[in-house]
C-alpha cells in the first residue's frame, strides 16, 4: 500500500515538473504579452501621479506609451492570426505579480516610493526579458508572433537600462 | 557634359582670335559642375526595433538627416550637446543639418541601448 503510494506521489511530480516545462502555446504566448505589458501599464499610472522625481515621472510616463504601443501591435497581430490569447499560469503568476506590486506601492510615498517602483522596474524588466529569451521566442510557432517579439525585445532593454541609470541616480540623491 | 568642355577648350585653342569668349565658356562649365557636386543631399535614418538603421550614416557638410519612426513607440536622435531630436512621435520625423565637420555619437534618451553615429566629412 505504500509503495503504490509512493508510486502514485512520484507520478503526480513527474507530470506537474512536465506541465511546468511543456512549452506555451502561441495563444498562451499572445496573453503572456498583454499581461505582462498591462502590468508594466498599471504600475505606470500608479507612478505618474505618485512618483515625485521628475525623472521617475518621465519614465513612468514613457512605460505607459511604450507598452501601450507593444499591446496595440500584439493586439493587431493576434486578431488577424484569429489566436485568443488563453489564461495559463505564466499569465496569472505575472498578474498576481503586478497587483501585488501596487498594493505595496501604494502604501508608499515621496522618495520611498520612487525607490521602490525603480527597484520593480528594474527587477521586473529583467524578469519579462528572461521569459523572452527561454520562453517565449523559442516557443513561438508563428513566424509572425515570433518576429514581434524579436522586434520588441531590444525595448525590454532599453527599460531596464534606463531604469537601472535611474535607479543609480535615486542612489546619490 | 566633361568631353564637351574640353572639346570646347581645345577647338578654342586652336581659334586663338576667340580667346576670351572660350575661357568664359570653360569657367562656366566648371562653376556648374561645382554647384551640381555640391548639391545637399538628405539621409534618412529608420528608427524601428529599437535600433537606428544605418547606425552609421557619413555625410558631407551641408548635408542633412531625417530621422523617421516607424517603431511602435517614440524614440529621440541626441548627441548631449549636439544636437536633440526630443521625442519623436510614431510615423513622425525629424530633421536635422550639421554645423560643422566630426564625429557624433548619438543615442535615443528613452532607451540608451539605442546608438548612432553621424560622421559629417
Amino acid at each position: 500500500m505504500n509503495l503504490l503510494r509512493l508510486l502514485f506521489a512520484v507520478t503526480l511530480i513527474a507530470s506537474s515538473a512536465g506541465v511546468a516545462a511543456q512549452a506555451p502555446s502561441d495563444a498562451q504566448i499572445a496573453s503572456i504579452v498583454v499581461v505582462a505589458n498591462q502590468v508594466d501599464i498599471d504600475a505606470g499610472h500608479l507612478a505618474e501621479s505618485r512618483a515625485t522625481d521628475p525623472d521617475v515621472k518621465a519614465f513612468a510616463r514613457q512605460m505607459i506609451t511604450d507598452h501601450t504601443g507593444v499591446n496595440k501591435q500584439a493586439v493587431a497581430l493576434v486578431t488577424k492570426l484569429k489566436v485568443v490569447p488563453a489564461d495559463n499560469p505564466t499569465s496569472q503568476s505575472l498578474k498576481k505579480g503586478g497587483e501585488d506590486n501596487m498594493k505595496s506601492l501604494k502604501l508608499l510615498k515621496g522618495a520611498a516610493f520612487d525607490r521602490a517602483y525603480v527597484d520593480h522596474e528594474v527587477a521586473y524588466h529583467q524578469q519579462v526579458l528572461d521569459a523572452i529569451d527561454k520562453t517565449l521566442i523559442p516557443s513561438a510557432q508563428n513566424a509572425e508572433l515570433k518576429a514581434l517579439l524579436v522586434a520588441v525585445r531590444p525595448a525590454f532593454v532599453g527599460h531596464l537600462e534606463h531604469a537601472k541609470q535611474i535607479q543609480a541616480d535615486l542612489g546619490k540623491k | 557634359m566633361i568631353a564637351r568642355t574640353f572639346a570646347m577648350a581645345a577647338d578654342g585653342l586652336r581659334r586663338a582670335a576667340r580667346p576670351r569668349l572660350v575661357q568664359s565658356l570653360v569657367l562656366a562649365s566648371f562653376v556648374g559642375m561645382t554647384v551640381a557636386a555640391a548639391t545637399p543631399v538628405t539621409h534618412t535614418v529608420v528608427m524601428k526595433a529599437t535600433s537606428f538603421a544605418p547606425l552609421t550614416v557619413t555625410l558631407k557638410l551641408g548635408d542633412a538627416v531625417v530621422w523617421r519612426n516607424d517603431d511602435f513607440f517614440p524614440h529621440t536622435a541626441t548627441a548631449p550637446g549636439v544636437f536633440d531630436s526630443k521625442s519623436i512621435a510614431v510615423g513622425a520625423s525629424w530633421k536635422y543639418r550639421p554645423k560643422a565637420v566630426g564625429e557624433y555619437a548619438y543615442i535615443c534618451t528613452f532607451h540608451p541601448n539605442m546608438k548612432g553615429t553621424l560622421k559629417v566629412e
